[in-house]
């Protein structure tokens, strides 16, 4: 009789209440909606149920005022570290406490050892877990490896984005040392022979028989992506000469290849995205290159990538363009991820525009001041609040009488 | 001899000698709970090492000068309760992000290996933080493959977790046992006699049982210097009428057990905690019980779990004493948690921010409060590893040109 009687509650509950959980009064931004103002965001069975000027807050079990607040699709960091290179973090603790809610593995596994990230961190995490697979079969483990071009197997590499479809989005190649085209061209084919982007992380020295002109305007294809944009030593984005943005660049970006921040602890440069972002040569996509390093030196998340933006002139809008429909597009995962579409998973950031004195650093530590910081405040995972740094789902504890786990 | 070296080092010094100081912390409010210092004062450092600590000291003789007016400066923050392993199969985190961006120089590892896996604990992980990395061992993690539900220490597994702890003295502070009412005594009295042949420290954890159990645990089992959390769990048998505690807990304390906060993911509630303190059911020592399930909600990072004993009523002063010195004494390292000249230079700078603020406890249920402290700067050893708030970066357009950028 208990048996029944609980699923029989458990529907009149759904039939009073059709929504888990209400965002009522923030200030939604979700540009792939063209929706920059007050909406209402409400959540059922893990999806995002409606998106609508106002939602009757008895309508859902639990609401949020999230009044004074911006309501963003969770955020999509196309470039971050969470397996096989040395620096790797965990997806979760990095992640959702910064707003994003689907993360892209920039290499860290190969063909070699996919199974093994897969199992050991992409199926162990709340996080959305993407991966880039290194062209490098053993991954991004050093030197030793990613200048062995024997270990640079396209078929080989083709043959796991097709195994782990669900998780594999494109191919990266990193850190190749040696002279020639031959990494990049291996990455590539195998990036034909998947049907997915190549992102290039390419130390571009006089002596390496590259040319960036040559990568950006002959070697990459349309929809592939370079990353690390505001470093100065991968490519000359700006001429030392003029202080220009290089027309290869320009030339580049009408072709379609794709520039991504790829923030990091070395590729970030004041001199160098002061420049760019005054000619209006925005990234195309925010992303972090969160590793051990850069989560100390520069603070390189979501949230902190997106300030710096905001304090170089992009708006609030553009930025969160830029961090979740566009990457989701690069990636191939639109309409999928990156929008607060009626029937899409409901990953959501909630972010508060705090004002005041805040310090921004860059990879040689040299700081710039600013007046706004764009700070998660809380983190939705599909439909399961991750993250509430000011308890807005939560009742007071002395309201809660002898409370255990509140729902 | 290397004392004797010391001391006559100083007494050069006092004398009047002046030293060149690597870094100097200037205008900050010194809260150094073991050498009594409570006051406006600037730190030196040379080195490693602070080098003095004083009123007024001459910028002009340092390197390096950081202005911390407006901040607390205190002694590195140590975390006496962490599971800091990301490479485990558990619960653990990534040891520097989640230490050092809260002022922690000093965290201690609460059982993620055990004396089988403690080697590669210390290879992979250990050896690789910047953050100092101690240890419990637990003492009921298996050898090899063995399962671990029920597993219990054998005596083989005593004298080799004693060998392991002998030969890592410098990581290993003790024993890690879980005590609930499935378990006999046995996984405790096994990391006791562990400890006493080792000399170490028990840490127990208390996962729920009845009173009698928890009275015999606190008045016979533990011994003096031993180290129970979490204090404010709802699974104390205590919890359920705290507007009366038993003089048993206070008989515990005289007897010398240590009562730590160990907040993680079920182990701190409001309503547990905030009648205790109101009856001065103080922690001995404040740490955050961080993991994977603990690190987002409820929030359990260092700072944020002082800043929520401020806000239910202990002082800025206990708090930091309960993260410096009162942890230093509990697990056995006196040379830590102090600023005193000579000592390691493993420094805090603390903002202390006013405003509103709300955190949650393990239940998920809210406290609003109107402090928060927040640590701005971490020096480890000397150098300076968090800089949040940009107090040793130089403006960029003060840099001049970048060497590599024109």
């Amino acid at each position: 009789m208990k048996r029944l009687l609980v699923p029989l509650l458990g529907c009149a509950v759904l039939w009073g209440q059709p929504y888990d959980l209400l965002l009522k009064g923030g200030h939604v931004i979700d540009p792939a909606n063209g929706i920059d103002g007050p909406q209402d965001v409400a959540v059922a069975a893990g999806r995002i149920a409606r998106l609508a000027p106002s939602v009757d807050a008895s309508q859902a079990r639990k609401v949020i005022d999230a009044r004074g607040l911006y309501v963003t699709p969770g955020l999509v960091d196309i470039h971050a570290h969470v397996f096989g290179y040395a620096g790797s973090l965990l997806p979760d603790d990095t992640a959702l406490l910064t707003g994003a809610t689907t993360i892209v593995d920039a290499g860290g596994a190969g063909w070699r050892t996919f199974d093994e990230f897969r199992r050991t961190v992409i199926e162990r995490s709340r996080t959305r877990v993407l991966a880039l697979i290194n062209i490098v079969g053993w991954g991004m483990l050093g030197p030793k490896y990613e200048d062995d071009v024997g270990d640079m197997d396209p078929k080989k590499t083709a043959e796991a984005v097709r195994k782990h479809r669900d998780v594999i989005v494109g191919i990266k190649t990193a850190h190749f040392s040696g002279t020639g085209w031959t990494a990049i061209r291996r990455a590539i084919e195998a990036g034909k022979l998947a049907g997915v982007p190549v992102m290039i992380d390419d130390k571009i020295f006089t002596n390496t028989g590259r040319s960036s002109r040559q990568k950006l305007l002959e070697i990459m294809r349309a929809g592939d992506i370079h990353t690390h944009v505001f470093n100065d030593r991968q490519v000359e984005i700006i001429s030392r000469f003029d202080g220009k943005v290089q027309p290869y660049a320009w030339e580049a970006r009408r072709r379609g290849v794709i520039f991504d921040l790829g923030h990091g602890a070395g590729s970030f440069l004041w001199p160098v995205a002061t420049r760019a972002m005054a000619q209006g040569f925005y990234p195309d996509t925010i992303s972090t290159d969160l590793h051990a390093t850069s989560i100390l030196a520069t603070e390189s998340d979501m949230a902190n990538a997106i300030s710096k933006m905001m304090l170089l002139g992009m708006s609030l809008r553009e930025a969160i363009e830029r961090s979740t429909v566009r990457p989701a597009q690069v990636i191939g995962r639109y309409p999928e991820l990156g929008t607060l579409s009626e029937g899409r998973e409901a990953d959501i950031a909630l972010f508060e525009l705090r004002r005041g004195v805040f310090a921004y650093k860059d990879a040689w530590k040299k700081k710039m001041l600013g007046t706004e910081r764009l700070e998660c405040v809380m983190t939705i995972r599909a439909g399961r609040i991750a993250f509430d740094a000011k308890g807005l789902a939560f009742p007071d504890w002395r309201e809660a009488g002898a409370y255990e786990v509140l729902p | 001899m290397r004392r004797l070296t010391l001391l006559l080092a100083f007494a050069a010094l006092s004398a009047g000698a002046q030293e060149i100081y690597d870094l100097l912390i200037k205008n900050g409010h010194v809260i150094d709970p073991k050498n009594g210092r409570n006051e406006r004062l600037d730190v030196a450092v040379v080195g490693r090492r602070i080098a003095k600590v004083g009123r007024d000291l001459p910028a002009a003789c340092a390197r390096n000068v950081i202005d911390a007016g407006g901040y607390y400066v205190t002694p590195g923050l140590i975390d006496i309760h962490a599971y800091l392993d990301p490479n485990g199969p558990g619960r653990g985190l990534n040891p520097d992000h989640n230490t050092l961006r809260h002022g922690v120089t000093t965290a201690v590892d609460a059982g993620s290996a055990g004396w089988s896996t403690f080697e590669p604990f210390k290879r992979e992980v250990i050896d690789q933080a910047v953050v100092r990395l101690l240890a419990f061992v637990d003492i009921t993690a298996p050898a090899g493959a063995r399962s671990d539900s029920g597993a219990r220490a054998e005596e083989s597994d005593i004298a080799a977790a004693v060998e392991t702890a002998n030969r890592y003295r410098q990581h290993i502070l003790g024993f890690k046992a879980v005590v609930s009412d499935s378990a006999e005594w046995q996984p405790l009295e096994r990391a006791i006699q562990a400890a006493a042949r080792s000399g170490g420290v028990v840490m127990a954890h208390w996962q729920g049982a009845g009173e009698d159990r928890y009275r015999e645990l606190v008045l016979e089992r533990l011994r003096p210097g031993d180290i129970l959390a979490p204090i404010y769990s709802r699974l104390n048998p205590w919890a359920g009428y705290p507007n009366a505690l038993p003089a048993y807990l206070s008989e515990a304390r005289r007897r010398g057990v240590l009562f730590d906060v160990g907040h993680g993911a079920a182990g701190f509630w409001f309503r547990v905690a905030a009648p205790a303190l109101e009856q001065g059911l103080l922690a001995d020592t404040i740490s955050s019980g961080l993991d994977r399930d603990s690190v987002m909600l409820p929030g359990a990072t260092l700072t944020n779990v002082m800043s929520k004993l401020l806000n239910l009523g202990m002082t800025l002063e206990q708090v930091i004493e309960r993260t410096t010195v009162n942890a230093a004494r509990a697990i056995r390292r006196p040379e830590l948690g102090t600023l005193e000249e000579g000592a390691e230079a493993d420094i805090a700078v603390l903002a202390l921010e006013r405003g509103q603020f709300a955190f949650l406890d393990s239940g998920r249920a809210k406290l609003t409060g109107r402090l928060r402290l927040r640590c701005a700067l971490t020096v480890r050893a000397g150098k300076v590893v968090w800089d949040h708030d940009g107090l040793d970066a130089e403006d960029w357009q003060e840099a001049g040109p970048y060497s590599q950028f024109k």
